[in-house]
Formats: C-alpha cells, structure tokens, sequence
C-alpha cells in the first residue's frame, strides 16, 4: 500500500518557531537571532547596543553557549534580564531551547530580545527559533573570504555588522570586497561597519535597529 | 548539516503517518533533499539505517531523490538549473539577484506500509 505524504522533515522545530513567535507577538516583543563564527564580537556588540538603547528600549537577551555562563555574567552586569542556555554539546540553538527558557524573561515588559546563537558560521542559520530578523557579526580578522565560503548565513540575515574594523591597518582583509559579495548573495541586507573596541560605527547600527523595532 | 536529528525527525513523522492510517509496517519511504538543503546523502542513508532498529521502519529502504537547484533571475526574467549547490548569480546574464524555485526541499513525499 503507498501512502502519499508531504512533510517537511524539519516541521517539528518549525512548528515550535512559529509557537514561540506567536508568544513574542502577543507580548509586543521583537526578537533578533544573533549569529556569528566564536570570537566575532556577538557579545561585544551587544554591550554596546544594549548601552545605545538604554533609557529608550528595553532589551532582553538569551545567551547561547556549549557551556559556561561568562557571556550572561557580561550581560547580566548591565542590568539587563538574561538567560543562559548551555547546550552541551550542540553547535546551534533550536525552537524549543528558547521555548523552555521563555517564562524565565519578562517578555512583556520588554520591547527587544536578543537570541545570542552558538558561536557558529553554518548550522545557526538551518534552525528558526521564531525571530523576527536575523542579524550576523562577521570580524574582519577572519577574512574577506568567509561570505563566499558560507554563503547560508549571509543570505539568511536582513543586517551584517562587520565588526573590529579599527584592526583594518594591520590586516589584508578587503571591506570593499566583503561588501561586494555579501551584496551579491544577499541584496538587501544592510551592512555596518563598526568598532566595538573603539565605538566607531556603533550609533549607525544602533539608530538603525532602534527604527527597525519600533 | 544535521544528519542525524534529520533521520530522528523523519522516523517520527514515517511512524507516526503509518500507525495513524492503520498500518503497522513500513517498508519504503521516500524523501525528497534539495541539492542546496545542506544534507549529504549517504550521511543521512547512513543515520536512518543505525536509527531504525526497534521502529516500525525497522526493515525499510530509504530512497532519495535528489532535486536540482533551479531559479529565476529578477534581471533578465530567466529560468536556469544549476548542477552547483550553490547559485552566486544568475548562469543566463551574471546578475545578483533571483529567487530560488528548488533546491532547498527536505520532504517526504511518499512511503510503503503493509
């Protein structure tokens, strides 16, 4: 006997995203899934960001790590409501890691949450957890060939920071052409350039982001 | 990508579909993967073999078709069917963008239950 189904193997996180989003929406909440390769700067820029929105956004963030709670420690230092999820193990953050992590953030009393993925530059964009945008860091330390060499993530993301560009003397890494092909990938994503070391850059995105969410 | 939890989720959706329409056995399922949906093949054949024991789908085959990636380029209105899995402009005229018609599926499609 055959049987005619169509499934999408991947449902069962997408259904859970889409749960989540509904709970997001009804609490009045945008959420960002923060993505990156480990040591980009996902951190850093939400220091910054978190400090640029202060007294006229009020943020949360989930922090996603293998393990360890230094980046909530970073956060929680601020003042700002956050969560750790370690995930022992699993490069990437899904649907229901955020979902059972939900009820410990005030959600409607917030107007940004922040999902600060797994240091990772391909399997965070495969898995929805019920953002509103996808934003990546990319560090000019790693090099202006990453865009063309995982071009998932870049084409996922409606924002790209590249952050550290105060490293730009000592380094080969060509801005123009990261630009160039993200661009090609990905036509209308927007790109930032910035410094979390410096600050250079950061009101740009931050005045960006705080038009966006609101 | 993720062969294994693909494979867990695949066996979840193949029993749950065979038990629900009065079945008990599954013999075949067959899948469709899009050439640009990040999952290899024999990875995937491999993890859906060691995941079946003690399930419905214990003695069946898995079959896969693969899609090819194929688009049309909002420049030059054109369709085309790449043999890469990925696409960083339009093969016809180089522009940058296009929507992507196929290539990113991973669906079941259909399946044999006694």
């Amino acid at each position: 006997m055959k049987l005619r189904v169509v499934s999408k193997i991947l449902d069962a996180n997408e259904r859970i995203a889409q749960d989540n989003r509904r709970i997001f929406d009804e609490a009045g909440v945008y959420v960002i899934n923060l993505m990156s390769s480990p040591g980009a700067g996902k951190t850093s820029l939400l220091e910054k960001t978190i400090e640029g929105l202060a007294g006229t956004r009020k943020l949360g963030v989930i922090e996603g790590d293998i393990t360890g709670t230094d980046d909530a420690e970073r956060i929680d230092r601020l003042g700002v409501p956050v969560v750790q999820i370690n995930t022992g193990g699993a490069c990437h953050l899904d649907a229901n890691m955020i979902y059972e992590v939900l009820e410990d953030l005030p959600l409607k009393d917030l107007d940004l949450l922040v999902v600060e993925n797994v240091g990772n530059l391909v399997c965070p964009a495969e898995f929805q957890v019920g953002e509103n945008m996808k934003v990546m860091v990319l560090s000019l330390t790693e090099g202006d060939d990453k865009p063309l060499k995982y071009p998932l993530m870049f084409q996922e993301s409606s924002a790209l920071i590249i952050n550290k560009t105060d490293l730009k003397p000592y380094l080969n890494a060509s801005v123009e052409k990261i630009r160039k092909d993200v661009l090609s990938l990905n036509p209308s994503i927007r790109i930032f350039e910035v410094s979390c070391k410096t600050g250079e850059g950061v009101d740009e995105w931050v005045n960006w982001l705080r038009t966006t969410i609101s | 990508m993720h062969e294994a939890s693909i494979a867990q989720s695949l066996l979840e959706i193949a029993v749950r579909e065979c038990e629900g329409s009065g079945y008990s056995i599954i013999e075949s399922v067959k899948i469709s993967v899009g050439k640009a949906a990040g999952v290899m093949p024999e990875a995937l054949l491999f993890a859906f073999d060691a995941m079946k024991a003690g399930t419905a789908a214990e003695k069946a085959s898995l079959i896969i078709d693969e899609i090819p990636v194929t688009g049309r380029c909002h420049s030059c209105g054109g369709e085309f069917c790449v043999e890469e899995k990925y696409v960083l402009c339009c093969p016809l005229c180089e522009g940058p963008s296009f929507t992507l018609l196929t290539g990113r599926e991973l669906n079941i499609t259909e399946m044999e239950v006694v």
